[in-house]
């Protein structure tokens, strides 16, 4: 044996432990690096709050942005504004993907003489576009988006100070047509408030003010409120839309009725002359208007509008005897080219009800720049002359939002130097020379003002992911490196300098204000009267081009908007509220139309206009006029990571197949072409997010009709109209004929020695279905987006989804490959949104089957999951009955975060890996981090301390969030409701933790 | 203790008398030229074509681990697919085994001894198999060892309330039985395989033989034992497919929350279980000129076995519907009614005709003789089978409570590739159990041929083996 002395036994000793280390290592090792120089309101853990607006459309509602380490990771709504009270839509939570957004520029770009882009650098791209400026003087033109008044102020001077054409306002859904209106009507030209809450009849004249209005979370607050105060029975709200689908906003409404798009100012009118007639409305208004109104007969109305004369005499009955009622104007989707006197006449019949002042107010005029899209066809024009030599994109897409027919694209081929201020790439940065990319609102100062009386700020929340710019400051740049005069009139300072005098100008604190978020003040009309000319209004039938059949309608989208939304993958993924299509475009057309066609689901047709043709697949529905058909815009893009497939155009681009055409004041009309239809023979598969709308009368969607509730008022068993509709529903029938369904304490699944036993209450009387909440919580829990070949396979990741319910259902609903839909008939609406997710069982079907013990009953009664444990088999999500939980087919982390969106990740929830099953656990992570600071006070934690992210997303609180076993909580108060409240599938026994509050079905409105 | 009474003077010297045993050394010989002979082209080629399908099926599965389930055609709401029909299809083959071996012998079915040894291995790799499909079709093989119960420093523990875990265990208990009850039976054999050759095969032989002489304490001792082991193997038989049925039973999916699950999948595992013996044996039997140990008798007995545990299957499919119907519960009349009606409705005809129907055709005496005629419905049989469970697990996850999320699942190629290398893997092992180890069990087919001749049964000059044996048989 050789020597082996003590150095040779340790150098072994130590290879080998050394080499056993190495092999231990299989994972890479990261570390947590803490800050070396601590900043000031930074504790690592704790998130700060930043006030914000949100900037996604005109409403600006108000946000407080979630930061974690420096870091933005999620939005939610302001408490404090006025616009949002701490809601925010599916559109304002999915913003935060913006400024993560993997295909940013990364720094200033400029087209080479190959036609490629080209990373440059700020001074060069400053000194470029200064030298560019200089030469083209009179002949450089802006056009771009709304902006906030600081911005839109500077920029008047900017543009005057380098001698700029001048500068264009274009926002393709503003409501040109509405001031317009205002302006013939009234004399002033400003936007009206409308204020839904204290309402008791609402009529909506397809703006469709849930989704894409004025103020959709606003409104949707206002709507339920002016319910709440049915529901405690003072008084009977009623709710009718009018227009020709059954859209979102129709949905929600208690009576449809399908006029013929362009029609509604008829309709006012002769709503208003019944009304009128009836000793409804005002002094004002009968003395003014009777006589004027005359030849606007119901009988007439009828024939024009194809509403039945007795519909219109029975609501024009209503509307006089209503205390409050309030008309809303139609939007853009219904914007003719007699738009401005369709909006007018509904202005009118608003006058006519006393309604102007009160629900509606028409404060003077702030004095910003509106949109305009006679503008913008003003500048297409010198464009196309060449008399633009430099033209200044921002906050806009017009290549893709511009009608092709209007000729923008062309028109910009004649200018020779284009400018895009765009952060990420879309069709006109494509077109652009120069791309000096814009912060994101989240990385910007800024503000807004949504409407006189209201002003918000912008502040940065993370220091730029990239080497961009504010595009005021790159503004004060350019001016500055123009030198001579341009640069003399360039204010001193940044953007930031001129926010805060801005805002500093009244002697405000300017700390204060971001912290509070902005001004929050009140607009009232100030000594609005009819204007002489108003009876002059043009109220005819709409002017359509082409031949055709169907009338072409251009509906925008509840989730894509404009297209802006097309290259976020959660409003992509999250499913068309109505439609549940995720992913891509569809023709609605009506089941008659479809059958005349010889087309079914999903098959594809060809619909011409003369401007264009579209190929999509169709969509037959009950809920549409037979001459119809309507495509959403927001699809079509051929830019864009996620807006795109595979490259290629992502469906149609609806706008491409509409004329140019305005209103009489210059806004842009929508509803301007007749379309003719004919099947091509292909056939495409939706990717769906429900596959069927038809609950075949199960225990899913119930619905209670006013009367039932009004009736037993006093809790007694029985009779909620669910029973009455054929299954034995609603939970009060459960002590009645129904004995089958077992009673339970939801409060007392949960540990005795537990203080909580958590638990929602959802009223579906609220849900608008609008899927705020479904995008709320795929931010707060990072939850992937699989895309379409995914969602077809049902592979959706979403812990949370809307369910719409097409009445009771049939038994003949989704049997097929194809879910064949419910029909929606005109009249009475019921349709039902179910906000399903982890019911978090008493006796959770999933519990008992995990062999391995990763999902569990924690102590608070929480169906809690560890994903650690989780190997993949599976059961658990065989066996649960409403099927909320989700698998992960394959490591989504990995798939479906690119860089640098990992960033944006929460860092409170586990990214789950392959082969792991995940679902709802109530925001476990917001419980427990409230359970700390509770603990910390030596106290429970308290009703209302602690809530959901669907919760607080939720613009008309129907989500309750809180303790069963606290009686005094709210969510007791609510789950208590003995004839309204349900459970969902209550005959399985699973004792859920969330109760439903049945559907009200108010019936139409009585005369 | 009392020793056992000596054994009869006549038969202990027929024991130990090595001539005239003409008829043993034939059946010895017989049986040692199927796996003792140089591998024909056939056999080759047929090993080829299955190790071909196994490593494209392993190579899948790889891939699928890589990647994830997701390359399978998985669709929410079935989470279950293929992979979980397979299993269950593999665990029913895997009846017929134990129940030729251990619960014939306890009758004293004497018919059994010549398919006994096929039956066992059919078991064995059929279990396999089915083990193999619980590691493909969880989503984390990776961690799929957190199922065992066994003390840990992860502190870790297992859900004893749920139906896999029973799984894991009735699985693992009835691979333990199954392969001691196959190696007992094998010993004797491997003795005369080991007296017979030369080389590794010695060796390898010798070494499994454990020293086995023939004694007549050994003999007693292995006789005594089979019976044992037959004893704690038959109420597997009915276990291990009841605890598999429960998997389903015990979920409240519609479709599979039936009472009637357990006997209802025992019989059918021995239905699937005879057909694939059945299926395996005729070709065996014909590519190896075995026709006089396996017999048309024996054929003709397993196909009453089909037909009685066909009317069993067939009965059961039938009080589904029934139950479905007289619950009143609409989800369950739905899934059953779109069972038929539905998107699957091929695939619950096949179930219904290819189980219910065909094997009717066995009330003939001619179907039950006719060699051809049973091979194709026998394989009709598996077929059905196998879309029997295709159809209660499909059709049933697909159309649940929330129509919301009703799906559609269609397999796709990864797991078609898996599931045909899984037949691959089972043909595989099985081929080269034919060239390894002997396929008919030499020692029980002459302890019949012993008995027949000590009781006085002599063989005629003119008669052929078989019709010899069979005579023996009906002897019993």
């Amino acid at each position: 044996m050789p020597e082996f002395d003590r150095r040779e036994f340790l150098k072994i000793v130590g290879a080998s432990a050394g080499a056993a280390a190495t092999v231990g290592c299989s994972d890479p090792v990261s570390k947590l690096i803490p800050y070396v120089v601590q900043p000031e309101e930074i504790t690592p853990g704790i998130p700060v709050y930043y006030a914000s607006t949100c900037l996604e459309c005109p409403a600006a509602c108000g946000l407080h942005v979630k930061t974690r380490e420096g870091r933005p990771i999620k939005l939610e709504g302001n408490p404090d504004h006025p616009v949002n009270r701490g809601s925010l839509c599916a559109r304002g939570q999915s913003a935060i993907g913006r400024t993560y957004h993997p295909d940013r520029f990364a720094k200033p770009m400029r087209r080479g003489a190959d036609g490629k882009l080209a990373a440059i650098e700020w001074d060069e791209a400053i000194a470029l576009l200064g030298a560019e400026l200089a030469k083209a003087g009179g002949r450089s033109w802006v056009l771009g988006g709304t902006m906030g008044p600081t911005a839109s102020e500077f920029l008047d001077r900017w543009v005057e100070a380098v001698g700029a054409g001048g500068r264009v306002v274009y926002e393709p859904f503003a409501p040109e047509a509405l001031v317009g209106a205002t302006k013939t009507l009234f004399g002033v030209e400003t936007e009206p408030i409308f204020d839904l809450s204290g309402s008791d009849l609402i009529l909506d004249f397809g703006s469709d003010f849930l989704e894409t209005g004025l103020s959709p979370v606003e409104h949707a607050r206002q709507l339920a409120t002016a319910r709440d105060a049915a529901e405690a029975g003072r008084r009977a709200t009623r709710f009718v839309y009018i227009g020709p689908r059954l859209s979102m906003t129709a949905s929600n409404a208690d009576e449809w009725l399908a006029a013929k798009p362009g029609t509604e100012g008829l309709l006012a009118l002769g709503l208003a002359n019944v009304a009128l007639r009836n000793g409804g409305g005002t002094e004002a208004g009968r003395a003014v208007l009777a006589p004027a109104l005359a030849r606007f007969d119901a009988a007439s109305v009828a024939q024009q509008s194809g509403v039945p004369a007795d519909a219109i005499e029975r609501i024009g009955k209503a509307l006089a005897k209503a205390k409050s009622p309030v008309a809303l104007p139609p939007g853009a989707a219904l914007a003719s080219r007699r738009a401005t006197a369709t909006c007018g006449a509904v202005l009118l019949l608003d006058w006519a009800l006393g309604a102007i002042g009160g629900a509606v107010q028409l404060p003077a005029d702030d004095g910003r720049r509106r949109s305009s899209y006679r503008a913008a066809l003003a500048l297409i024009d010198s464009m196309k002359a060449g008399k633009v030599s430099v033209l200044l994109v921002h906050g806009a897409n017009p290549v893709y939002s511009l009608p092709a027919a209007a000729g923008f694209a062309e028109a910009l081929e004649q200018v020779p130097f284009v400018v895009s201020f765009a952060s990420g790439p879309d069709e006109t940065t494509a077109r652009a020379q120069l791309i000096l990319p814009d912060h994101t609102p989240l990385e910007s100062w800024g503000d807004a003002s949504p409407r006189p009386g209201v002003r918000s700020l912008v502040q940065p929340t993370v220091r730029p992911l990239r080497d961009t710019r504010a595009f005021v400051d790159t503004l004060l740049d350019v001016g500055r490196a123009m030198g001579g005069s341009v640069a003399a009139r360039m204010p001193e300072g940044s953007f930031r300098t001129l926010v805060e005098q801005a805002w500093t100008a009244s002697g405000a604190d300017f700390k204060q204000l971001l912290s509070v978020g902005g001004v929050f003040g009140d607009a009232r009309s100030a000594g609005i009267s009819l204007a002489g000319d108003a009876l002059q209004l043009e109220v005819a039938e709409p002017l359509l081009e082409g031949p055709g059949q169907f009338m072409l309608l251009a509906v925008p989208s509840p989730l894509l908007y404009d297209g802006r939304g097309a290259d976020l993958p959660w409003l992509q993924e999250i499913g068309d509220p109505v439609t549940k299509i995720t992913w891509a475009s569809w023709a609605e057309l009506s089941t008659a139309a479809a059958e005349q066609l010889g087309v079914e689901y999903g098959d594809v047709i060809e619909v011409e206009t003369v401007a264009g043709k579209l190929e999509l697949p169709a969509y037959p529905r009950g809920g549409i006029r037979d001459d119809v058909i309507a495509i959403a815009v927001g699809q079509g893009h051929r830019v864009g990571r996620w807006a795109t497939r595979d490259g290629e155009r992502r469906g149609v681009n609806v706008i491409e197949a509409l004329p140019s055409l305005t209103d009489e004041s210059g806004g842009r009309a929508w509803l301007v072409a007749k379309a003719s239809a004919r099947k091509t023979g292909g056939h495409y598969r939706f990717a769906l997010a429900q596959h069927s709308q038809d609950q075949r009368g199960r225990r899913l969607g119930l619905a209670t009709p006013l009367a039932a509730l009004a009736a037993n008022g006093h809790g007694a068993p029985a009779a909620s109209a669910a029973a009455a509709e054929g299954g034995g529903h609603g939970d009060g029938a459960a002590h009645g004929e129904h004995g089958h369904l077992k009673d339970f304490e939801p409060a007392k699944d949960s540990d005795p020695n537990s203080l909580y036993r958590w638990g929602m209450a959802i009223d579906m009387d609220r849900c608008t279905g609008c899927s705020a909440c479904v995008a709320a919580c795929s931010i707060e829990n990072n939850i992937p987006v699989v895309g379409e070949e995914e969602v077809r396979r049902g592979r959706l990741m979403s812990w949370l989804r809307i369910e719409r319910w097409v009445g009771n259902g049939s038994l003949e609903g989704g049997a097929g490959l194809d879910p064949i839909l419910p029909d929606e008939p005109i009249g009475p609406v019921d349709v039902r949104h179910t906000a399903m997710l982890c019911q978090q069982c008493g006796a959770a079907p999933c519990e008992p089957v995990c062999p391995v013990i990763a999902t569990y009953h924690n102590e608070d009664g929480l169906n809690g999951m560890i994903y650690n444990r989780c190997i993949g088999t599976r059961y658990c999500a065989n066996n649960c009955p409403y099927k909320v939980r989700r698998y992960n087919w394959y490591d989504n982390h990995i798939h479906n975060w690119p860089e640098p969106m990992p960033l944006m990740l929460n860092p409170e929830v586990t990214v789950r890996g392959q082969g792991v099953m995940e679902k709802c656990t109530f925001c476990v992570q917001r419980i427990a981090s409230a359970r700390q600071t509770a603990k910390d006070q030596q106290r429970p934690i308290a009703d209302g301390e602690v809530t959901t992210a669907c919760a607080q997303a939720c613009p008309t609180q129907a989500i309750t969030f809180g303790n069963l076993k606290d009686e005094s909580s709210t969510v007791v108060r609510k789950s208590d409701d003995p004839v309204r409240g349900f459970r969902s599938l209550h005959e399985l026994n699973t004792r859920p933790a969330v109760t439903y509050l049945a559907k009200i079905t108010r019936g139409p409105v009585e005369g | 203790m009392t020793p056992p009474p000596p054994p009869p003077a006549e038969s202990v010297a027929a024991m130990i008398r090595p001539t005239p045993l003409l008829a043993d050394s034939q059946t010895n010989r017989d049986v040692m030229a199927v796996f003792m002979g140089r591998p024909g082209l056939g056999w080759l080629l047929l090993l080829g074509l299955c190790a071909a399908g196994l490593v494209t099926g392993a190579l899948t599965w790889i891939l699928q681990i890589y990647l994830g389930l997701g390359i399978a055609g998985y669709s929410h709401p079935i989470f279950w697919g293929v992979y979980i029909v397979t299993f269950v299809f593999w665990v029913g083959i895997a009846h017929a085994g134990t129940l030729i071996s251990a619960i014939l012998l306890l009758f004293r079915a004497k018919w059994r001894n010549a398919i006994n040894r096929s039956a066992e291995a059919m078991t064995i790799f059929a279990v396999f198999t089915a083990q193999l499909f619980l590691g493909i079709h969880v989503g984390r093989i990776w961690k799929a060892y957190f199922i065992l119960p066994y003390p840990n420093q992860r502190a870790l523990w297992v859900n004893f309330k749920s139906p896999l875990l029973w799984d894991t265990f009735a699985i693992s208990t009835y691979t333990l039985i199954s392969l001691i009850f196959l190696y007992v039976g094998l010993v004797p054999d491997l003795a005369i395989a080991r007296d017979r050759t030369t080389g590794w095969r010695k060796v390898l032989y010798g070494t499994l033989a454990l020293g086995w002489r023939g004694t007549s304490r050994q003999w007693k001792a292995h006789t005594r034992t089979v019976l044992h082991l037959s004893g704690l193997a038959t109420p597997l038989v009915l276990s291990v497919h009841s605890v598999v049925s429960w998997d389903f039973a015990v979920a409240i999916v519609p479709g599979w929350h039936a009472t009637i699950f357990a006997p209802y999948f025992v019989a059918g595992a021995i239905f699937s279980g005879f057909a694939m013996v059945l299926t395996v044996m005729i070709p065996v039997r014909r590519i190896f000129g075995l026709e006089h140990i396996i017999t048309d008798y024996h054929f003709e007995n397993m196909t009453r076995f089909l037909l009685l545990t066909s009317v069993i299957v067939g009965y059961a499919y039938g009080i589904e519907y029934f139950i479905a119907w007289y619950s009143g519960v609409e989800a369950e009349q739905t899934s059953f009614w779109l069972r038929a009606f539905g998107p699957y409705w091929i695939s619950a005809w096949i179930m219904i005709i290819f189980n219910g129907v065909v094997p009717h055709i066995f009330w003939f005496k001619r179907a039950r003789t006719h060699v051809p005629t049973i091979f194709v419905v026998a394989t009709l049989i598996n077929i059905g089978m196998w879309f029997e469970r295709y159809v209660i697990i499909i059709t049933g996850l697909s159309r649940e409570y929330n129509p919301a999320v009703w799906g559609h699942y269609t397999p796709s190629t990864a797991e078609l590739l898996i599931v045909i290398g899984s037949f691959s893997f089972f043909s595989t092992a099985f081929l080269l159990f034919l060239k390894l180890f002997p396929v008919i069990p030499i020692s029980e087919v002459k302890e019949l041929e012993i008995h027949a001749r000590s009781h006085g049964h002599g063989a005629a000059a003119d008669e052929s083996e078989g019709q010899r044996l069979r005579r023996m048989q009906e002897a019993h």
